[in-house]
């Protein structure tokens, strides 16, 4: 039962990894909670469901999926968050809790309210055979270990470090990403060395939307179940994810992600399946008691 | 201004003159997640009244059937039942779908001395705590036993896993299943509630893998019972799965888990009756698709609302005591779902049938219980 819930623990702390990025990066770069990024999420399992129903093969459909979250990321910048850009902050956020209602409202007006399923024969058989299928009665040390992993969940964890690990290079060992890191340092000082301010904030939603579209497509596929909600609470676990691992800080995000997915399924598995939630935000809340910045985020020193 | 005012007045009771109209209000869910369900409300309704019109209306008026979206969430269901209740032209309401929303609204209706005939709540409490509610459905614990005689009966279950939504009807139900269960002596292996919110079941079902059930009873609702089916089957379980009407929903079609699932219901379209026939050809040749419970009960509770109307006249007292008054199989008012008769708390005795998802279509199960 261990070694099952560990996997269990680990998809899910991946998909949250995959959008608690995606919050990180934009708080990191303009110090914003754009809480519109759970809606980003839906709308690429929403995406990936009416291309494949438009007989686009399944590889092509997530390319366009993502690419089209993309879009409507960057989009939102311009449309939502470039105009409050220079006013308080509270402002913004208002305008990103806007658009996350628009967002759902949307969704339910194009694809209705009831739940959407991806036809089982648009997606490649492969990702529902098992990679690990135990009790194996062939190997005795293997007869009373129950433990079953598809080729999706391999996908979903193999994926999710492959893109931290592109993500990890973008930032920190290409021209963009040194940029991003000097706006997040100091806005007006980045602009005045010649970098495009505003480009490079689309640069990051652009970014933090491509994640967001791949969690949601391979949740979409994981479940099975896609709704104009599901934005909504896996937003807020995502967000949690970020706070947990540090706001701002990427590996954060990711290792945030992780341990927010751990606690939830050892939580419902050990200890109550109603207190699931109440476990994985109290493990956040215990992580930030003592550790205010998060897992891995920076101090910030108060000058006075 | 106070010209405007009067005008308007005048305008209004011009309108209602030259149209009369009586309406009906049908509260349940449109939007949100169980809208599939409120759309069987919904369409099941507007037959009843597009039939009660053709045959002329009530006593010459026309029935209009008002919309009311209730979400099947509490807090809005509260919200529409103080609307409807202050609406004077609205003498008995039909809804709510949740039994949550109508344990909601319940106390608004009694104030309001409305009378409500519920189409599909099926929690045991609402019947005793108000005389204003009626219902065309069975009760949560005649559906639980029902259902845990048959797998004790008919599926010859051993050992059992329960999975619960957290809300009135889930809850009602697990209880009615466990105490019948116990009785037959059924091993019950563990209850697992969840909320409407939870996707993910893998940590609960690891549990209960090595365990080996042989039925997992899901009392909840189809968007979280497709879901739990599904990854139980990822996980390797054998086992059957048995649901109460909650799980009646086109998503469960849909999923090739599914098959071979087993749920209570109150209505076979292939089983039914010869009126039953004539409303499922309407039913059919309106909105291109199979009628399923919700939309006969709900038919039948507005055509029962309709035949208040007509005997009673326009008042709530009346046409409570009207449908008091329906207390015998003699007396029974008789729809497509059968003869509906109240007890002394307003609630009926409907029978109930095992169907079953057999080549992605509901079909009634081969073994049938009394």
């Amino acid at each position: 039962m261990f070694w099952q819930q560990l996997v269990n623990g680990l998809v899910l702390g991946c998909v949250y990894a995959l959008i608690a990025v995606g919050y990180t990066l934009v708080y990191g770069v303009i110090e914003l909670i754009n809480f519109a990024h759970g809606e980003i999420y839906m709308l690429g399992a929403f995406f990936m469901y009416t291309y494949l129903n438009a007989g686009i093969s399944f590889y092509f459909a997530f390319v366009l999926a993502v690419i089209s979250c993309i879009i409507v990321g960057i989009f939102l910048d311009i449309i939502a968050y470039r105009p409050v850009r220079h006013s308080d902050r509270l402002s913004a956020l208002i305008t990103a809790i806007g658009m996350s209602i628009f967002f759902q409202n949307l969704a339910l007006i194009i694809w209705g309210a009831d739940i959407k399923r991806y036809s089982r024969h648009f997606i490649p058989a492969f990702f529902r055979k098992l990679a690990i299928n135990l009790p194996n009665d062939s190997i005795p040390i293997f007869k009373n270990v129950f433990l079953t992993v598809s080729y999706l969940q391999v996908t979903i964890i193999v994926l999710s470090i492959l893109l931290m690990i592109i993500l990890h290079l973008i930032i920190n060992k290409t021209k963009i990403g040194t940029a991003m890191r000097a706006i997040a340092q100091d806005k007006q000082a980045a602009a005045l060395m010649g970098i495009d301010v505003n480009r490079v904030i689309s640069f990051t939603f652009a970014l933090g939307s491509g994640l967001a579209a791949v969690a949601g497509v391979l949740i979409g596929m994981y479940y099975n179940s896609i709704y104009p909600t599901m934005g909504y609470i896996a937003g807020i676990k995502a967000f949690a994810a970020a706070v947990l691992g540090g706001i701002g800080s990427v590996p954060g995000a990711m290792l945030g992600g992780v341990v927010l997915g751990m606690a939830e399924t050892f939580g419902a598995g050990y200890i109550s399946s109603q207190y699931r939630h109440g476990i994985a935000y109290a493990a956040m809340i215990f992580v930030i008691l003592f550790n205010p910045s998060g897992l891995l985020g920076k101090k910030r020193v108060e000058k006075v | 201004m106070k010209k405007l005012f009067l005008s308007t007045i005048f305008l209004l009771l011009f309108t209602t003159l030259a149209f009369s109209e009586i309406k009906i209000p049908v509260a349940s869910p449109y939007t949100g997640p169980l809208a599939t369900f409120g759309e069987g409300v919904k369409n099941g309704a507007l037959l009843a009244a597009e039939d009660i019109n053709k045959a002329g209306g009530i006593n010459g008026e026309k029935v209009k059937i008002l919309l009311e979206d209730d979400m099947c969430d509490p807090k809005e269901a509260a919200n529409v039942a103080t609307k409807i209740a202050g609406m004077k032209d609205v003498y008995i309401v039909v809804g709510h779908l949740c039994s949550s929303a109508t344990l909601s609204a319940l106390p608004i209706y009694k104030r309001a001395h409305l009378p409500a005939i519920s189409p599909a709540s099926t929690n045991v409490t609402i019947g005793r705590l108000s005389k204003y509610y009626f219902r065309n459905v069975y009760k949560d614990d005649f559906q639980g036993k029902f259902l845990a005689r048959y797998a004790d009966e008919a599926l010859h279950a051993k050992k059992v896993v329960i999975f619960y939504e957290n809300n009135d009807y889930s809850i009602g139900l697990k209880d009615a299943f466990i105490k019948e269960a116990k009785k037959r002596g059924l091993k019950i292996l563990g209850t697992e509630a969840y909320t409407q919110d939870d996707t993910d079941f893998k940590p609960i079902l690891t549990k209960y893998r090595a365990l080996r059930p042989d039925v997992i009873f899901i009392p909840g609702y189809a968007p979280q019972g497709t879901l739990i089916i599904s990854q139980a089957r990822e996980l390797g379980f054998k086992c059957k799965f048995m649901g109460a009407d909650g799980l009646d929903d086109k998503i469960m079609l849909q999923n090739p888990d599914a098959e071979g699932l087993m749920i209570t219901t109150p209505f076979i379209p292939d089983k039914a009756g010869k009126a039953a026939q004539k409303f499922i050809k309407e039913y059919k040749a309106k909105f291109h698709s199979e009628p399923n419970w919700f939309a006969a009960n709900s038919y039948d509770a507005v055509m029962l609302a309709a035949q208040a109307i007509k005997h009673a006249g326009k008042n709530r007292e009346k046409i409570r005591a009207y449908l008091a008054s329906i207390n015998s199989p003699a007396k029974a008012f008789k729809g497509v779902t059968g003869a509906t008769y109240f007890d002394k708390y307003g609630d009926c005795q409907k029978p109930a049938f095992i169907k079953v998802i057999k080549n992605g279509k509901w079909v009634g199960a081969e073994i049938q219980i009394k």
